[in-house]
């Protein structure tokens, strides 16, 4: 790679003061070329990237193909049980040897001139060997086999063969968070079939700021607020909550549900009829883990950013949507729903129907933030202005899920990596990993403080809800009919 | 030569004629964005919207799609797009719904399933789109009305990365 990127001092593209409460990023981040392809050298072929869910490959043979990190690849389980993921690209002359986006296969074929592959990716037929010398060995000639490790049931995949971290050293503070996922199921979590295939004119690093801004919700969504709040939940201004910074660019909000939550936190959203088997669920939970971890898990909405491109939204569903960047301006997002493999059947349904209605790319609020984001990307065209601000929260000792800190998280690991410093140099970061640490243990005080108030928001929400069954009342009163 | 239709083969004909003008005049009330009079006048109590995900197409039952609305939160999506709350449709999209190959596949007396294809252009924010589609409409037959009770869109698009959303009512 030639393109060489040296930010002069003063010419920098994140600027994190922290003596002002100022954090800029030069709008170059969005829109310049040469450092989008140096995003791809310097965070993409170094850092563990999100392949897909152990799910989505249930039985020996089963496979699924997608690109990760702009590179085509195939997660399959071999039938030693084993997840790998391969190289999608015949090691012969480089075709894909895979042009199914999912299925299940003992082995792999290539379709230009037949080099045949097992499914844990060993070259086992080539037509006329013997066009090929004594030195040519099939086991030279294998798939590439990918470094590859999976959490919880979330494989990712890293294409640094000195990637100096284990994926759960690099995970760092979003294991939390991942468990506070899996923990759903005794059985496990599963991907539900249909995914959301969508995208945006915008660069890819917009939807993640987008994903865990939680300051937009009551400004962009109206209308989603209004649909809940017509079914009976509540959304004030101001909720319950906080957002974290996990280390190494990974950060979550945690926050009041606005709406019910499938698992086991039922509101007049839902039902009445599921009400007493959404809360014999939210028993068997605290039974399971106690009071405090059962709330945590059952009763707490998060959006959970991994670095660098995938979030997962645990709401009124839970999604799992990793972000590619297509060029420094266009995206590929890919959405998938999580649900817990032994979810009773109507609540499944229950789940899907809300799913579609807060999630995806014809709900009553993802195609706003598409919209908007790729309204930014416009307004960025006006060079004249030239930083945007991130600023929110810097003020505070614990900031809100209002502010932006998730996004600086995401943005210091960001220029961090771009600066060359991709983790190789393990001292530097020790002293960083130890003052995450620290910041945990002082974040684990908060939650405490914050789940007493999550209890008072309940005893509100229970009087909006009488309010807002009163407005109604009187809402079909005034309408003309 | 000349040939005269007899009354059973004109039959077909004409209802091959109504159903077509029923789909063109549902294409231009959502063209025309007049949404309310589209639900009250052309659709069923129990109308069910859906479009399923470019993946699985619709193939696996349970599996997620993109929209699956009954009459009530069709009746929300109408609103808000109607109300200039939805920010992506506020200005509106200009559309243009070009439908073809109108086939009544099953006449069941009482309901009709029909199937037709469909373009729907979409302009609005900078951008033009356009989804490619199939419909699959059950129609109930009520004396000399038609309203339609399933509407299901098949996107043939293998993603929607061009267009990122799906705002309008297809
Ligand atoms: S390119 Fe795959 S067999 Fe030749
Ligand atoms: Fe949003």
């Amino acid at each position: 790679m030639t393109i060489e990127w040296q930010p002069l001092a003063g010419d920098r593209i994140v600027i994190d003061d922290l003596e002002r409460l100022s954090f800029q990023v030069d709008r170059r981040a969005y829109t310049d070329d040469d450092l989008a392809a140096l995003e791809m050298t310097r965070i993409f072929d170094r850092c563990w990237l999100y392949v897909g869910h152990e799910s989505e490959v249930p039985a020996p043979g089963s496979y699924v193909a997608r690109d990760v990190g702009g590179r085509p690849v195939v997660m399959v389980r071999g039938s030693d049980g084993v997840i790998r993921v391969l190289a999608n690209s015949c090691p012969h002359r480089g075709a894909l040897i895979c042009s199914q986006p999912a299925g299940q296969t003992r082995s792999f074929r290539c379709p230009y001139h037949d080099w045949t592959f097992s499914n844990q990716g060993d070259l086992v037929g080539v037509p006329l060997p013997d066009g090929y010398g004594p030195g040519f060995r099939k086991a030279d000639f294998g798939l590439a086999r990918h470094r590859s490790d999976s959490y919880r049931g979330f494989v990712f995949v890293t294409f640094d063969p000195e990637q100096p971290r284990t994926l759960t050293e690099y995970l760092a503070g979003a294991t939390e968070y991942l468990d506070l996922i899996d923990d759903q199921s005794e059985v496990g979590m599963e991907v539900i079939q249909g995914a959301q295939l969508h995208g945006a004119r915008a660069n890819w690093k917009l939807m993640m700021e987008n994903s865990v801004d939680i300051y937009h919700f009551r400004a962009l969504h109206k209308r989603y607020v209004g649909y809940i709040e017509s079914l009976g939940s509540v959304s004030p201004r101001r909720r319950g909550g906080f957002g974290r910074a996990l280390g190494l660019g990974h950060a979550a909000n945690e926050l009041t549900p606005a709406a019910a939550r499938p698992l086991a936190y039922w509101t007049p959203m839902f039902p009445a009829e599921v009400r007493s088997r959404i809360e014999a669920t939210a028993a068997r939970f605290v039974d399971r883990f106690g009071a405090e971890r059962a709330e945590r898990i059952t009763g707490t909405n998060r959006a959970l950013l991994i670095f660098p491109n995938v979030m997962i939204i645990d709401a009124i569903g839970i999604t799992i949507r990793k972000i590619d960047p297509v060029s420094a301006t266009r995206m590929a997002i890919t959405s998938v729903a999580l649900a817990p493999k032994d979810e009773d059947p109507d609540i499944r349904e229950l789940r899907k129907s809300h799913y579609l209605t807060f999630l995806g790319p014809a709900g009553f609020a993802t195609p706003d933030d598409i919209e908007i984001i790729e309204s930014c990307q416009r307004g960025y065209l006006n060079r004249t202005v030239r930083y945007s601000d991130l600023s929110r929260g810097m003020n505070k000792e614990i900031p809100e899920t209002t502010d932006e800190l998730p996004a600086r998280e995401f943005w210091r690991q960001w220029d961090r990596l771009m600066h060359g410093d991709d983790g190789h140099f393990e001292v530097a970061h020790r002293g960083e990993m130890v003052a995450h640490r620290a910041e945990t243990v002082a974040h684990r005080g908060e939650m405490v403080a914050h789940r007493a108030e999550t209890v008072a928001h309940r005893g509100e929400t229970v009087a909006h809800r009488a309010e807002t069954v009163a407005h109604r009342a009187e809402m079909q009163g005034a309408e003309p009919r | 030569m000349t040939t005269v239709l007899t009354v059973d083969e004109a039959a077909p004909v004409r209802l091959w004629h109504r159903v077509s003008q029923f789909l063109f005049r549902e294409a231009r009330l959502l063209d025309e964005w007049r949404l309310r009079e589209w639900y009250d006048e052309m659709l069923t109590d129990d109308i069910r919207y859906s479009v399923p995900a470019t993946d699985v197409r619709g193939e696996k039952a349970d599996a997620l799609g993109l929209i699956d609305d009954d009459a009530a939160r069709l009746r929300q999506r109408i609103e808000q797009l109607l109300n200039g709350e939805v920010w992506c449709e506020n200005p509106r999209s200009r559309t243009n719904r070009m439908i073809s190959n109108v086939e009544i596949v099953t006449d069941r007396g009482t309901h009709l399933d029909v199937a037709a294809n469909v373009v729907v252009y979409r302009f609005g924010h900078g951008r033009s789109d356009a989804y490619v589609g199939k419909y699959r409409f059950e129609l109930v037959v009520e004396g000399e009305s038609l309203r339609v009770r399933r509407r299901v869109v098949v996107l043939d698009h293998e993603t929607l990365y061009e267009h990122g959303k799906l705002s309008i009512i297809l």
